[in-house]
């Protein structure tokens, strides 16, 4: 009986409560979203949702020492995978970024988000005598291991990924007790670096992209038909929204694929104002209350791990709202746990798992 | 709004508080032995997180509070379509109801390049049984459309026929992006008949689609479909449908509660067009046309004398207006355009003439009425006149002849002697007494003709004498058009009362109620005396019945006509000037009105290069005159036996009659 207890005073309890009223809204928006689309489609995604939940458990159970000893082996695997990927991968839509068996299929690009996670609480925390002492070795190692397989990404091309595990790392980077100098150097370099990027180093369908961002009106029915149809669909939400199963811009079609990357356009579009701030609070609740257990751990390497997980849920979330409602370019990142996909569902999972294994962890040591 | 917006500000707050001060909030209320700071890096994120999802939240505030209503008419209006239903154009009637200008259901293709496919388009291609080519075309040229374009109607075929129709509705599931849309075509059923007065229509272009007009519209180009346009136009109405992204048409069931958003007004039943009833007379209008085509280029105008109505107008040749409209070939309109007869042209109303010598009534009635003459002075006309070095000659020597006989004759030299008593300024005030020089305010484009006064001719390089013997006989400078001599004589036959010509009867709506009834219209009652009438009235007879008289070859036992030839000289004269199409022959004219008393109608006739006006246009004249009294009105026909006999023995006047 106690034991029971104790194992359930072990459950993150606001964490639990968050993540399960998201997941609720997002499956009753995917159930709207893909009244429209292939059949199957929210069946699917509820099939993910059971193993998402399987496999958040089995991450929340994992040993840390374990995660610890995994982290640079899967590191140079999801590599060494994301190598072969840009060799054997299938193509869909122009770009090569699935291992495929039939109609199933997993992304190493979503993998290495969590090898970063892992990798880079692992990197900082292992020795911090050693890394106060030498700190531009970090930095520099650190830098080179996401850029590696964030080049990689890129090959793919997949401008959204690699751009996430950039931020990602970053994110890390910053958040981690390095001294402010290197930290200053590395923002300095990496801002001119990222400015040659966009000036030289972008597809022609991404500076296509990034041209309609910024001129929509340029061309209503081409890159920027989604955007701007994202647009009327979130604007004609007003504050009330026209209420579930009843957006027209979604139910007639004018937001494609809206079940990937717009879902929050037809969130808008059903509940409103109201709809979307509610959805924007408990995804805000969900980060801070991420950063909280980071906070309250005691241990770098569950902090950091968790740290991870809360900069991945950031850049998911408001990368993908910004691209939604008009103040980022499209790019493809998936919102969690409202997105439909089985490689966004259980990344966010594991990442999730990985919150919940640190926050079980609070009162040992 | 505000207060929720501070509401959650501070909700955000006290998260990010508690995160910052997270060791003593404590997880789930444990207390915490050990105290751990919390580093900067941590409080910065959860600021950046905070700041992140404001900046997001006023974003959502902008796009769905501030600009909702905006963006739910630009999402409402993706989804409803608004398709034009034209109004159907009103008919053009005769006065008895006889239809002239009519419209005839036609349906016409348009296809939307945003939502047709290459299969589509293969479909399409093979039901309207488009050569490879033309499918090619038509691809290529849907596929140009890019943007807004892409979402544009554009026309694919006009005026299918009834099979295809069938066909294409039959598939229309399989045609996305194709609609077929009911139409109305203008027809003309009397063909050439009137072609002129009723003018045509063409599509609408970029100046009138500054003016409300749509894509497709026809609009009013000439002739009464312009002068009644805003009449005979209607006013559209509209459907509204439900669409998906795809073009595919929604019932309101499908849409579910999601057709609420829709506008109260689904459809508006477009207003048809009025009715146009003209004052023509379609039987008239073909006796006319058919005495007018005995020759190359004429033109006639009949109207009613005690109303200004015209009965007929016709210029002939005249086109098929069913034909024209941008329907014609670039050829066949190169052709018209150059033809010397001028088909296109409405030598009624739009072109003016000499009026040669049907204008000598202008110079009598001045010199009766100001007392200049007395008419019954003869003076002798020896085929010539002289005036300083020039010579004006006369068509035979008349020898004595008198006001009356001069006119019967047409003696030039008489109206010489005439014309400088009267001089240039009395003729030029009476000419615009009888409208000539006026403009007659149709609205369908008529010309104003042209009266010199001596003013016009000091700023022309100088008046001198023979100008006006000239205008006496209405060469020079003076010109009329045919309507604007009928309506001169009309004032003549009737006491003068000088009408407004008067076209069009009533406007009536489709189901034959009245909306408008026009009135003739007086523009003025000349100061004539009727003894001055009198005097025209025997001398005009004369130029008919009289075997002396220039027009006698016309006569026609049985009717009683007053009446004025006319030869306008315009071959090629001594200086080796001429105009028009042919230099050998002059312009030939007759006006009179009938019967000589009581006078019902006025005629004009003018043939182009016919040669003699009294051997040329006075028997076609004669023909319409006769024409009216036998077929058209036969109630108002004189008693043939008494009349004829009358006007022979009334050629010569009582002195006294005359005397003033």
């Amino acid at each position: 009986m106690s034991a029971l207890r104790r194992t359930w005073s072990l459950i993150d309890g606001p964490l639990s409560a968050v993540v399960a009223f998201v997941i609720a809204l997002g499956l009753v928006n995917l159930y709207s979203a893909t009244r429209v689309a292939p059949k199957g489609m929210f069946s699917s995604q509820l099939l993910w949702m059971a193993i998402g939940v399987l496999l958040l458990v089995g991450v929340a159970l994992l040993d840390q020492q374990l995660l610890k000893r995994l982290a640079w082996p899967g590191y140079l695997g999801v590599t060494g995978l994301l190598a072969a990927v840009l060799v054997v991968g299938k193509v869909v839509n122009g770009s090569r970024r699935w291992f495929g068996w039939g109609s199933f299929g997993i992304q190493p690009s979503e993998l290495m988000k969590l090898s970063l996670i892992l990798l880079g609480a692992q990197l900082f925390s292992s020795d911090p005598k050693d890394m106060s002492l030498r700190p531009w070795r970090y930095a520099l190692l650190w830098h080179a291991l996401w850029i590696v397989p964030a080049l990689l990404i890129l090959k793919q091309p997949d401008l959204g990924t690699a751009l996430l595990c950039g931020l990602l790392a970053l994110s890390v980077f910053f958040l981690v007790p390095l001294p402010a100098r290197i930290k200053g150097w590395v923002l300095t370099v990496g801002l001119s670096g990222a400015f040659l990027i966009v000036r030289f180093g972008l597809k022609e369908y991404q500076k296509k992209r990034l041209l309609t961002f910024l001129h929509p009106e340029l061309d209503p029915t081409g890159t920027g038909y989604h955007a701007r149809q994202a647009l009327f669909a979130i604007g004609s939400g007003r504050l009330t929204g026209k209420g579930y199963l009843r957006g027209t811009q979604n139910h007639l079609q004018f937001l494609p694929e809206h079940w990937t990357d717009f879902p929050f356009a037809v969130w808008a579009e059903e509940w409103g104002l109201l709809g979307c701030l509610l959805l924007l609070a408990s995804f805000l609740f969900l980060i801070l209350w991420t950063l909280h257990i980071a906070a309250a751990c005691r241990d770098r390497f569950g902090r950091y791990l968790v740290l991870g997980c809360a900069a991945l849920l950031f850049w998911h979330v408001s990368i993908n709202i910004a691209m939604v409602i008009g103040m980022a370019p499209v790019v493809g990142v998936t919102l969690p746990l409202v997105s439909y996909g089985g490689s966004s569902v259980l990344t966010v999972m594991a990442a999730l798992g990985l919150v919940y294994n640190v926050s079980a962890r609070r009162y040992q040591y | 709004m505000r207060l929720f917006r501070r509401r959650k500000l501070h909700f955000d707050l006290r998260i990010g508080l508690q995160t910052s001060l997270a060791p003593s909030g404590g997880a789930a209320g444990e207390p915490t032995t050990a105290s751990l700071r919390v580093p900067l890096p941590l409080r910065v994120a959860a600021l950046i997180a905070v700041s992140a999802f404001l900046v997001l939240a006023g974003r959502l505030i902008q796009l769905q509070a501030l600009r909702g209503d905006d963006y739910l008419q630009k999402s409402t209006s993706n989804f409803i379509r608004e398709r034009e239903l034209a109004a159907v154009r009103g008919q053009i009637r005769d006065r008895s109801g006889a239809v002239l200008a009519d419209n005839r259901p036609t349906f016409h293709v348009y296809a939307t390049p945003r939502y047709v496919s290459e299969a589509t388009l293969l479909r399409l291609g093979r039901l309207l049984k488009l050569s490879e080519e033309q499918r090619e075309a038509l691809g290529k040229k849907l596929q140009s459309k890019r943007g807004a374009d892409a979402s544009k109607q554009l026309l694919v075929a006009e005026d299918i026929s009834r099979d295809q129709l069938a066909a294409l509705e039959s598939e229309k599931d399989q045609l996305p992006g194709i609609d077929m849309e009911a139409r109305t075509r203008r027809v003309y059923p009397q063909k050439n008949t009137a072609a002129h007065l009723l003018g045509y229509l063409n599509l609408a272009g970029p100046d009138d689609l500054k003016r409300g007009y749509k894509h497709g519209d026809s609009v009013g180009r000439s002739g009464m479909e312009q002068r009644l346009e805003s009449k005979l136009r209607g006013s559209p109405g509209f459907e509204r449908f439900f669409v998906d992204a795809h073009g595919r048409r929604k019932s309101e069931n499908e849409l579910g509660e999601m057709a609420q958003l829709a506008p109260q007004e689904m459809r508006r039943d477009p207003q048809p067009g009025l009715t146009a009833v003209l004052t023509i007379d379609l039987e008239l209008q073909r006796i006319v046309e058919d005495a007018l085509s005995r020759h190359a280029s004429a033109a006639a105008a009949v109207v009613e004398v005690e109303s200004g109505k015209v009965l007929a107008m016709a210029s002939y040749p005249s086109p098929d207006p069913n034909l024209l409209g941008g329907r014609l070939s670039r050829a066949e309109a190169q052709r018209m355009e150059s033809d010397p007869f001028r088909p296109l042209l409405d030598k009624v109303l739009r072109e003016t003439y000499y009026p040669g010598s049907t204008f000598k009534i202008i110079p009598a009635l001045a010199a009766l009425e100001e007392g200049l003459i007395d008419p019954d002075q003869k003076q002798v006309c020896h085929g010539r006149y002289e005036l300083g070095r020039h010579v004006f000659r006369c068509m035979k020597a008349h020898g004595p002849v008198s006001l009356h006989e001069a006119l019967a004759q047409s003696c030039n030299v008489y109206f010489y002697h005439l014309a400088e008593k009267v001089g240039l300024e009395r003729m030029a005030r009476w000419a615009e007494r009888f409208g000539f020089g006026q403009p007659m305010a149709l609205g369908l484009g008529e010309a104003s003709g042209f009266v010199p006064t001596l003013e016009y001719y000091r700023q022309h390089g100088g008046f001198r004498g023979g100008y006006a013997l000239n205008t006496a006989l209405g060469q020079g400078a003076v010109r009329a058009s045919v309507l604007q001599l009928a309506m001169a004589y009309a004032a003549l036959g009737n006491g003068g009362k000088l009408y407004q010509p008067m076209l069009v009867d009533r406007l009536e709506k489709p189901s034959g109620e009245p909306v408008e009834q026009f009135s003739p219209q007086l523009r003025a009652q000349l100061p004539i005396l009727p003894s001055s009438l009198e005097r025209m009235r025997r001398a005009l007879v004369d130029v008919v019945a009289d075997n002396k008289g220039t027009a006698s070859t016309a006569f026609i036992e049985g009717l009683d006509i007053a009446g004025k030839s006319g030869t306008a000289q315009v071959r090629k004269n001594r200086r080796g000037e001429s105009s028009g199409w042919d230099e050998k022959n002059d312009h030939a004219w007759f006006v009179g009105y009938a019967p000589s008393r009581n006078a019902k109608i006025a005629v004009a006739v003018l043939v182009e290069h016919g040669g003699l006006g009294g051997h040329v246009a006075a028997p076609t004249a004669t023909k319409i005159i006769q024409g009216y009294f036998d077929r058209v009105s036969p109630e108002h026909k004189p008693r043939p036996v008494a009349e004829a006999t009358s006007s022979k023995l009334s050629t010569t006047l009582p002195a006294s009659a005359g005397a003033r």
